[in-house]
């Protein structure tokens, strides 16, 4: 069975993503927010009025005093939620935000509004306020904007918009018997359903016009047990760029055994010990890790304010020669996958660490521009109320030649991390940490005792030298939403079976030697 | 507009509604090296309803405020509450009798008419005095001046109707100390309600360069079980674990570590958390919370005692328990939920300083990384950083180290409360001591 479990980031508890959809490239923009089942507030979708010669304009009184180069971000929202409790369905809720972001560069410097009313006026104001970042004559007089087509990454036939609630609920009532059944002990159970419906415009000075619709779609399960006072928790999801398509009952049985089979591996866990140990880390759902401990420092705005660990190590070795990373928003269906990104540019797979050596940083249009080199794909934003910035898509350690038999083995006494949980980490000292959901003992290279309170803790460039072994099993699978200046956005990642010779663990128990 | 959309949904059929109204200005200034470097302006606003129809529960929210548009939002609410199952205690909080809602004076009207040229003077003036702080401090990470104004209403169908007026302005600045290949960050910012109670410049640049640099050479130390003091600034993290712990619901559904412990010792005599959003001027205030109850002051932990869970009113009808008045919203996309609104730990009376003295060998931790408390089971495991401390004094900086532990044995295990109590956010403590615990660094 194909594992559904992947770490859920700290933020993931605040703000649940969502995203998937098929693009029209080419249809009138009136047709843009068309659907196969139209819910009426997107037919009668104010957006529908902001065409091209809208769009002009506005990008026109961006550049009037002076700025370099201007950009119009639209977007349409719906999110949809549905969840269970208590054996009860609790509530269905739905929410709309539509609004426009508006951005003027030059040089170094960002001018950024944007407004939630949509009326020419306060739009107009909008692109003035903006504007006023620059001082200087106008370098460009108007724009012609020319449509591009994009390619589709996203797996979605029936967008999950045009579900009705009460055909979700199915599936949660599904997901809520199968985990109640699974064992006594289980004393709570949630399901939820949500999915995230975003339509975007990116139009630019350049003449860039480019049109998204975004699904992200996720059913969870969370269980918790309970035993003679003894606590614990589980939690399977599957999610990502995905249509409704991909959800049916079974899907919905399989996660609720998922999370009743981890809250009840974890009911007789054992204390963590303290100090420094090696470590296994399980194929598919440790790749938060990467993202963390790794990716945050290779986002090209820290690398041109030199205010990253890695800022001036590309070209150098930085990591044990087995290692390779990428960043790949192209990976079909994956939760961190965008046909573009939020400045209209094309996603693309980025090495990043190629074995061992320092290949390339993660950029947006500016840091891209001040550093002389292109964007790559990377230039991200949490809505039209945020101005884009570097951030990762899909990340994830590529494929070893390790047996991951062989990795295990290799272990006399460790930690086998089989997922992992919510992280941080500073991108200038690379310093991290996580924590285990899921952790055992490793003895004579086999799994023992279940643990609880257990964290990693360390830094990336030490970490990245101390991969020992890497294995062929690479899986990208889950992901959650990454916090960066204060934007939520949806990520995904993934790792092969790998072996971390020493790292350390931060548990109760001190062990005595 | 939040009474005509309860007015409407009350026609379309609904037994009790409720709308919340946010109406925002913001302004955020960024400076690196000199230069600005950003500027957002924003006005945002968005309406959350909730409705019930026999006793289901729908929610929605919408920044489309067109009326056309909100005719449909409102009944698509209605219909939402159709898919829920009916929980006979859902329903709109019960009010009953309330102090008398006090003026906390959360307004400055000067605060639009600040203008540009003197918050770019604050950014800039502030991120110079930092660099300058020592000749170790060689990046600026970047300096910023924010301002807010908002509006808030709550409207219901039974009568109550509350608006909010507040005001929000800080800066601050974060640079970066190196010396030969370490590098650490150092930040500190000041946010207050009304313009001229912000902090010194120079003070808030000072602090951001002393703690960059006072970083510099820190390592991990051995493992070892010691004494630890939680820095006040620090101890943040550590209390929020035990405010999640206090959730009404996860008390009703048994999944916290504290379910059995109403009106039982959590913690040491010294230990005396309140939750106190009627302080004039502090940021952490609010007249009233997410229901829109008046909020007054409410006592969690009594000398080591818990004396209260936090619930929402819906989770307080369902425990059959007296509803408080800690409610949040986080903005208008959601419904309200309960939350501690501004929580205080009581100050004790032992210097930071002679506690640090008392101890031969310990950890002072100023930093802490990572989640910390696991609810269901109280564990604790974080990331730590702070200053090692040897007969009684500061002998090196600490970093990449872990303490590990039991939220429920640390509580009872402080063993001292200092006097520097700093109302600087919406949890605000002093520091403390710890007697012992477990720090996780190289074997």
């Amino acid at each position: 069975m194909k594992r559904y479990f992947q770490p859920i980031k700290r933020r993931e508890f605040l703000k649940k993503g969502m995203a998937g959809g098929a693009v029209i490239a080419t249809a009138p923009l009136w047709k843009l927010f068309s659907h196969s089942l139209p819910p009426p507030d997107i037919i009668s979708n104010p957006l529908a009025d902001l065409d091209k010669d809208t769009l002009n304009k506005l990008i026109t009184i961006g550049l009037q005093n002076g700025g370099e180069f201007a950009e119009v971000y639209v977007e349409y929202t719906v999110q949809n939620s549905i969840g269970l409790d208590e054996n009860k369905i609790r509530a269905a809720s739905r929410g709309v935000d539509m609004g426009v972001g508006i951005r003027v560069l030059q040089g170094e410097k960002t001018g950024y509004a944007h407004s939630d009313d949509l009326s020419l006026d306060k739009l107009k104001e909008t692109a003035r306020v903006a504007g006023l970042i620059a001082s200087g004559e106008i370098k460009q007089e108007s724009v012609t904007l020319k449509e591009k087509d994009i390619p589709n990454y996203y797996l979605v036939k029936t967008s999950p918009d045009s579900i009705i609630p009460q055909d979700k609920a199915k599936l949660l009532w599904k997901g809520n018997e199968v985990a109640r059944a699974y064992d006594k002990r289980i004393n709570q159970v949630g399901v939820g359903f949500s999915d995230i419906n975003k339509k975007i415009i990116i139009a630019n000075s350049e003449g860039v016009f480019v049109t998204d619709h975004q699904t992200i779609s996720r059913l969870m399960v969370s269980t918790s047990a309970l035993e003679n006072g003894k606590r614990s928790r589980g939690y399977a999801y599957k999610g990502g760029t995905l249509g409704y398509e991909h959800y049916d009952l079974q899907v919905a049985e399989e996660l609720a055994k998922e999370a009743g089979r981890i809250a009840m591996a974890m009911l007789p866990a054992e204390d963590g010990p303290a100090g420094e140990y090696p470590i296994v880390l399980a194929k598919g759902d440790c790749g938060t890790f990467f993202h963390e401990a790794i990716g945050h420092s290779l986002e090209g705005d820290g690398a041109r304010r030199k205010t990253t660990c890695f800022w001036d190590k590309k070209g150098e070795v930085i990591a044990s020669k087995i290692v390779s990373l990428a960043d790949d928003g192209t990976v079909p269906g994956a939760r961190g996958s965008i046909n573009v990104d939020d400045e209209g540019m094309p996603a693309q797979k980025n090495i990043l660490i190629q074995d061992g050596i320092c290949t390339g940083f993660l950029y947006d249009k500016l840091n891209a521009k001040l550093m002389n080199t292109k964007s790559t794909g990377n230039g991200r934003r949490e809505s039209y109320q945020h101005y884009p910035i570097p951030r990762m898509t899909n990340t994830y350690l590529m494929a070893g030649k390790d047996d991951p038999e062989d990795i295990l083995k290799s272990v006399t006494r460790g930690i086998y991390i089989a997922r992992i949980g919510g992280g941080n980490v500073s991108p200038t000292t690379g310093r991290f940490v996580f924590g285990v959901p899921e952790g055992y003992m490793i003895e004579d290279g086999k799994i023992t005792t279940p643990l609880k309170g257990i964290q990693l803790m360390g830094n990336g460039p030490d970490v990245l030298m101390n991969i020992t072994m890497v294995g062929p099993d690479l899986e990208i699978w889950g992901g959650g939403t990454c916090g960066k200046a204060g934007q939520g956005k949806p990520v995904s990642d993934g790792n092969p079976t790998l072996k971390v010779a020493k790292i350390t663990i931060g548990g109760a128990k001190i062990q005595e030697s | 507009m939040a009474e005509h959309v309860v007015q409407t949904a009350l026609k379309l059929g609904v037994d009790e509604a409720e709308a919340y109204l946010e109406n925002n200005r913001d302004f955020e200034l960024r400076v690196r090296n000199g230069d600005v470097e950003t500027v957002k302006q924003s006005t945002t606003k968005g309406i959350g309803l909730t409705v019930y129809k026999d006793k289901k529960l729908g929610f929605s929210y919408t920044s489309d405020l067109t009326d056309e548009s909100l005719e449909e939002f409102i009944k698509r609410t209605l219909q939402l509450s159709e898919v829920a199952d009916p929980k006979p205690w859902n329903g709109l909080p019960d009010f009953g009798k309330e102090e008398k809602q006090i003026g906390l004076d959360l307004w400055d009207p000067s605060i639009s008419e600040i203008e540009s040229h003197k918050k770019i003077d604050i950014a800039k003036e502030v991120e110079k005095i930092a660099l300058a702080y020592d000749k170790r401090i060689t990046k600026s990470y970047a300096s910023s001046f924010g301002d807010t104004e908002s509006e808030t209403i709550i409207v219901n169908s039974r009568g109550i109707s509350r608006t909010c007026k507040e005001t929000g302005v800080g800066f601050g600045v974060s640079v970066i100390a190196g010396e030969g290949s370490d590098m650490q960050t150092g930040g500190w910012s000041s946010n207050k309600r009304h313009f001229k109670d912000l902090e010194n410049v120079v003070d808030v640049a000072k602090e951001a360069g002393k703690r960059a640099v006072e970083k510099l050479g820190a390592k991990p130390v051995k493992t070892i079980r010691v004494p630890v003091v939680f820095d006040r600034y620090a101890a943040g993290s550590f209390w929020y674990g035990l405010l999640f712990a206090l959730d009404g619901d996860s008390v009703y559904k048994k999944t916290t570590f504290l379910t059995d412990f109403l009106n039982k010792p959590i913690a040491a005599e010294l230990v005396t958390i309140i939750d106190d959003p009627t302080i004039p001027r502090h940021v952490g205030s609010m007249p009233f919370d997410g229901e829109g109850k008046i909020t007054r002051k409410n006592t969690l932990v009594e000398n080591g005692v818990l004396q209260m869970f936090v619930y929402d009113s819906i989770t307080a009808r369902k425990a059959g328990v007296k509803v408080n008045t800690m409610t949040r919203r986080r903005g208008y996309k959601g419904p309200a939920s309960a939350s501690t609104l501004n929580a205080i730990v009581k100050s004790g009376n032992t210097s930071r300083k002679k506690i640090i003295e008392g101890i031969t060998e310990g950890f002072y931790v100023t930093g802490l990384r990572g989640m910390g408390t696991d609810i269901p089971t109280g564990n604790y495991s974080v990331g730590a950083s702070g200053f090692w401390i040897t007969n009684g004094e500061i002998a090196f900086p600490v970093d990449g180290v872990t303490l590990g532990g039991n939220t429920a044995e640390i509580l009872k295990n402080i063993e001292l409360v200092a006097d520097d109590l700093d109302m600087r956010g919406s949890l605000n403590s002093p520091s403390f001591k710890v007697s012992e615990l477990a720090v996780g660094g190289k074997q």
